[in-house]
């Protein structure tokens, strides 16, 4: 029931930050809002198909392809917003730091894999170490990325939100506001709003 | 038993015949329609050997299989024309609709087949509704595929990633469609209501096709 709510609650957000993000892609023949539009949508048709099957089916797909893959298409569709919006500068892979992100992505997925299947982990892992190593690149280059700051901030953010609400599901105890998974989802649910904005001022500036 | 291949061979002699006898954008039409009618066929035979490997039944490897399988199949006569012929952007646009026609047309034809041609008002919002999802999945592949990207390795990534969308946009329609009554009219009209929000809002506006 909480799980039911709590996706209807991301449903309704994402519709609004779709419905956002179409208008200012059409209004301002944006490529990076179109992008943003599917980055949202992609999200959105993944929880609505999860809802539906809870709905009409009672239960959660029992092979997990069809949503998985909605959420690989979000991921992609949030590295090339990140890459479209300024193309990376190949001074930026001098720094070390950003590795961070695929060595983290990685040390995540032999966890995980010790829980749940192979292959969809290891591409989660992978689009993960992606984003996180886009996302900290831009980070640690503020002067070359400045108008890409927030929304670099926002992508580490989320890409961390997702793993506390993965690591959450691994240690499943109640189906009660106090299982911490349904905090991170919520968190979730808050971020993509914040992400508006940090498209907007990735856009603009 | 429903042999849908002897279906496939009585809609696609004639087209088959016409592609050979036409010159030009007819028989290219024609023949993006009969690769959409072969790869529908193909789609079938995939999506029921997974479901059988998968040990899951025919309902439920409707929204969780045959989506992925069929919006693969589709996208390939497609990016075969695109990759291989270099075409222009409005033959690709029209290429990707004739596929989905193609395509649409012949799982009508297996679903009449299936459950017969007494209900008229039901049919005809099948007809409509899965038409219109086909044409849909079809121009958002298409569309992405000429004007979102601009390099190579960003087309081959949006291209996917776009192909993930439709994926589970098929099958949230595939699962309204699978349930009666209210819920199945609702699933019929996502699609319909889609393209028509593109007819008035979006097609004036962006002026691609």
């Amino acid at each position: 029931m909480i799980e039911s709510i709590e996706n209807a609650l991301q449903i309704i957000v994402l519709l609004i930050c779709s419905g956002i993000a179409l208008y200012r892609a059409i209004a301002n023949h944006s490529q990076t809002w179109v992008l943003a539009f599917l980055f949202f949508g992609s999200w959105l048709l993944g929880d609505i198909y999860w809802l539906v099957c809870l709905l009409f089916y009672g239960q959660t797909p029992q092979i997990s392809i069809v949503s998985d893959l909605s959420w690989y298409g979000s991921y992609i569709f949030l590295y090339l917003l990140l890459y479209h919006s300024s193309a990376p500068d190949k001074d930026s892979r001098k720094h070390r730091l950003p590795w961070l992100g695929p060595v983290f992505a990685a040390g995540m997925a032999v966890f995980f894999i010790t829980q749940g299947e192979l292959l969809s982990n290891l591409i989660y892992a992978s689009l993960m170490g992606l984003l996180l190593f886009a996302a900290l690149s831009r980070k640690i280059d503020r002067k070359r990325y400045q108008n890409q700051q927030f929304l670099s901030g926002m992508i580490l953010l989320f890409c961390l939100l997702e793993y506390g609400l993965w690591t959450a599901s691994c240690f499943w105890k109640t189906d009660t506001l106090s299982n911490p998974y349904y905090w991170f989802d919520f968190l979730l649910t808050v971020s993509f709003v914040f992400f508006l904005p940090a498209i907007k001022k990735a856009v603009t500036e | 038993m429903n042999y849908i291949e002897n279906s496939y061979i009585c809609l696609a002699a004639p087209v088959l015949l016409a592609i050979l006898c036409l010159r030009g954008p007819g028989r290219r039409s024609l023949a993006f329609v009969l690769s959409g009618m072969t790869v529908c066929l193909l789609s079938a035979y995939i999506s029921t050997f997974l479901a059988g490997s998968a040990g899951v039944d025919l309902t439920t490897a409707s929204y969780e299989i045959s989506p992925a399988v069929e919006e693969i199949m589709k996208s390939l006569p497609l990016l075969f024309y695109v990759l291989v012929f270099e075409p222009d952007r409005g033959t690709v646009i029209a290429g990707a609709l004739l596929v989905a026609v193609g395509f649409a047309t012949f799982e009508n034809v297996c679903f009449l087949t299936s459950y017969g041609t007494s209900d008229l008002l039901h049919l005809m919002i099948r007809g409509f509704g899965t038409g219109a999802m086909h044409v849909v999945c079809g121009m958002i592949i298409a569309v992405s595929l000429l004007y979102l990207w601009d390099r190579l390795r960003l087309r081959i990534a949006g291209t996917f990633a776009v192909l993930c969308l439709v994926v589970t946009f098929h099958a949230v329609f595939n699962i309204f469609v699978n349930q009666a009554g209210i819920v199945f009219w609702i699933g019929s009209l996502i699609p319909l209501i889609v393209i028509l929000v593109y007819l008035i809002f979006i097609r004036s506006r962006v002026g691609m096709i």
